[in-house]
């Protein structure tokens, strides 16, 4: 969608993006020209179509070519602290794979280079690795999650 | 006044790009995967995840790398037949990677991540209106999913794809042009008419079908030792089925090749429920005939493979995994018209 400015017949440029209210989001555009300000006001249902494209709505959003994809997950709002509009609407981090004895053991530590290689995998992924991956490593004896214990996780687990 | 087109951008959303980008991800993950395979119908309950599993393992014992995407988020299938319902995803060094069966097949199933006795469910703005947007959603989804798994060096990745004509041709759309189709029906005049429903519009697109498989052809009696009639078979003029009411016609004919027929076999199921191989059984007329179809499967592939080919040819010096793997088999039975 494109907003043009009729009387300088120049596109307008997306300013800011309100936070989603009761699923609607406020979207500022602004002519370069004359500086004439207008609000796309979404309904539930625009808003839903957009954020089931997976894309982010904001000003200036950067390419995400040769960000990596830790970078590429943060910019689409996928980790904690995310400016994407659409971050509030995605699900919280879910305990449902909790057993009794992970809640009863000690914590497992994360690296800030493990923690690093978590974010890279998708969110909805992410809950259900942590608790597997701390499970794994109090099975080895260990209550620190390194890049070595995800190695040996790998090895063990995937293809 | 300037129009749609003759403005660049959008403004600053970048909407489309963004689209583009991942779609650019999503090749570029995909670009050391040599077959991408999609098991698809129209019709529900033919047995396409039965058969997609089943397939990878016969061709998995041949020494092939392959990996099995279960498309159908909604009722997901592979993580129990595959026995991957505990299995774990773990963070690589840029994507996560594929949980493995025990013959070393990766696996992503949805029903890895939600457990049966829930559904699938998104977040969504428009509650109670999911008819709007659901498929939208599943389809970014599919698109996450295909960017952020370590897919490596794979002679075949596998689709098992959800029942519906119209579902068929979405994938397909999605997928693009480098993924083939194969077709699954059984022996009943509804599910050929379906079929023959999702043929047509395949046909329409780019993409190659490779053919189908009958399923559920014949009852194999393992106390017998025989294959026995499951379906009622059309008359010997083949024009009219006996039961077929006035004005009701048969279903075209499928005019794509036919890789083999697979009968039913209740071990077969059993098997799927319990996340057991094939290839841990004694073989069967079943497992004949599952190898057979993936011989088929196999040469219709590789007869319009390019030559530059490095990732199979390297990979196929992998040792097989079963016993039943290089044996002669016999071609299977035509389909009754």
């Amino acid at each position: 969608m494109k907003f043009l400015c009729v009387p300088c017949d120049s596109p307008m440029k997306l300013q800011t993006v309100g936070p989603p209210d009761r699923g609607s989001l406020s979207v500022v555009y602004s002519c370069p020209e004359c500086g004439y300000e207008m609000a796309m006001l979404t309904n539930p249902y625009e808003t839903q179509v957009v954020q089931s494209l997976g894309v982010r709505i904001g000003p200036d959003v950067p390419s995400t070519e040769g960000m990596g994809e830790a970078g590429r997950l943060r910019a689409e709002g996928a980790s904690a602290g995310s400016n994407c509009p659409f971050a509030a609407m995605t699900p919280a981090p879910d305990t449902r794979a909790l057993t009794d004895q992970d809640r009863e053991s000690p914590p497992v530590r994360w690296t800030s280079a493990a923690e690093a290689r978590l974010a890279n995998i998708p969110s909805f992924v992410r809950p259900m690795a942590r608790t597997g991956i701390e499970r794994f490593a109090r099975e080895r004896g260990t209550l620190e999650v390194d890049e070595t214990i995800l190695d040996a996780a790998k090895e063990f687990f995937g293809m | 006044m300037k129009g749609y087109h003759d403005i660049a951008g959008d403004g600053g959303s970048r909407v489309l790009e963004q689209v583009a980008e991942q779609r650019s991800r999503i090749t570029d993950g995909l670009a050391g995967v040599r077959h991408l395979v999609a098991v698809g119908s129209g019709k529900g309950g033919v047995g396409k995840s039965t058969l997609t599993l089943h397939l990878a393992g016969a061709l998995r014992a041949r020494g092939l790398r392959i990996a099995i995407l279960d498309a159908d988020f909604n009722g997901p299938s592979q993580a129990r037949m595959a026995g991957v319902q505990g299995g774990l995803f773990v963070p690589g060094s840029r994507k996560v990677a594929l949980p493995r069966t025990r013959n070393g097949i990766g696996v992503f199933s949805m029903g890895s991540l939600v457990p049966e006795s829930e559904s699938l469910e998104f977040e969504s703005a428009a509650q109670g209106e999911s008819h709007t947007w659901r498929a939208t959603r599943e389809f970014a989804l599919l698109g996450e999913i295909l960017e952020s798994v370590e897919w490596g060096a794979l002679d075949v990745l596998m689709f098992d794809l959800p029942p519906g004509a119209e579902r068929t041709v979405q994938y397909a759309d999605f997928l693009g042009s480098r993924t083939s189709f194969l077709l699954v029906t059984i022996p009943s005049d509804v599910s050929r008419g379906v079929v023959a429903r999702s043929v047509a519009a395949l046909s329409k697109g780019p993409n190659r079908i490779l053919g189908y498989v009958e399923n559920m052809s014949g009852y194999f009696c393992r106390d017998c030792n025989a294959i026995k009639p499951l379906f009622v078979a059309p008359d010997s003029s083949g024009q009219a089925h006996p039961s077929t009411s006035p004005g009701t016609s048969r279903p075209p004919a499928l005019a794509i090749p036919c890789l083999g027929t697979v009968p039913f076999d209740p071990e077969l199921a059993r098997l799927c429920d319990t996340g057991t191989f094939l290839s841990e059984l004694p073989e069967s007329a079943v497992s004949r005939a599952l190898e057979h179809v993936a011989q088929q499967l196999l040469d219709t592939l590789e007869s319009t493979t390019s030559a530059s080919a490095p990732v199979s040819n390297e990979l196929r010096r992998d040792k097989p995994a079963s016993a039943h793997a290089s044996r002669e088999l016999p071609p299977g039975r035509e389909i009754p018209r």
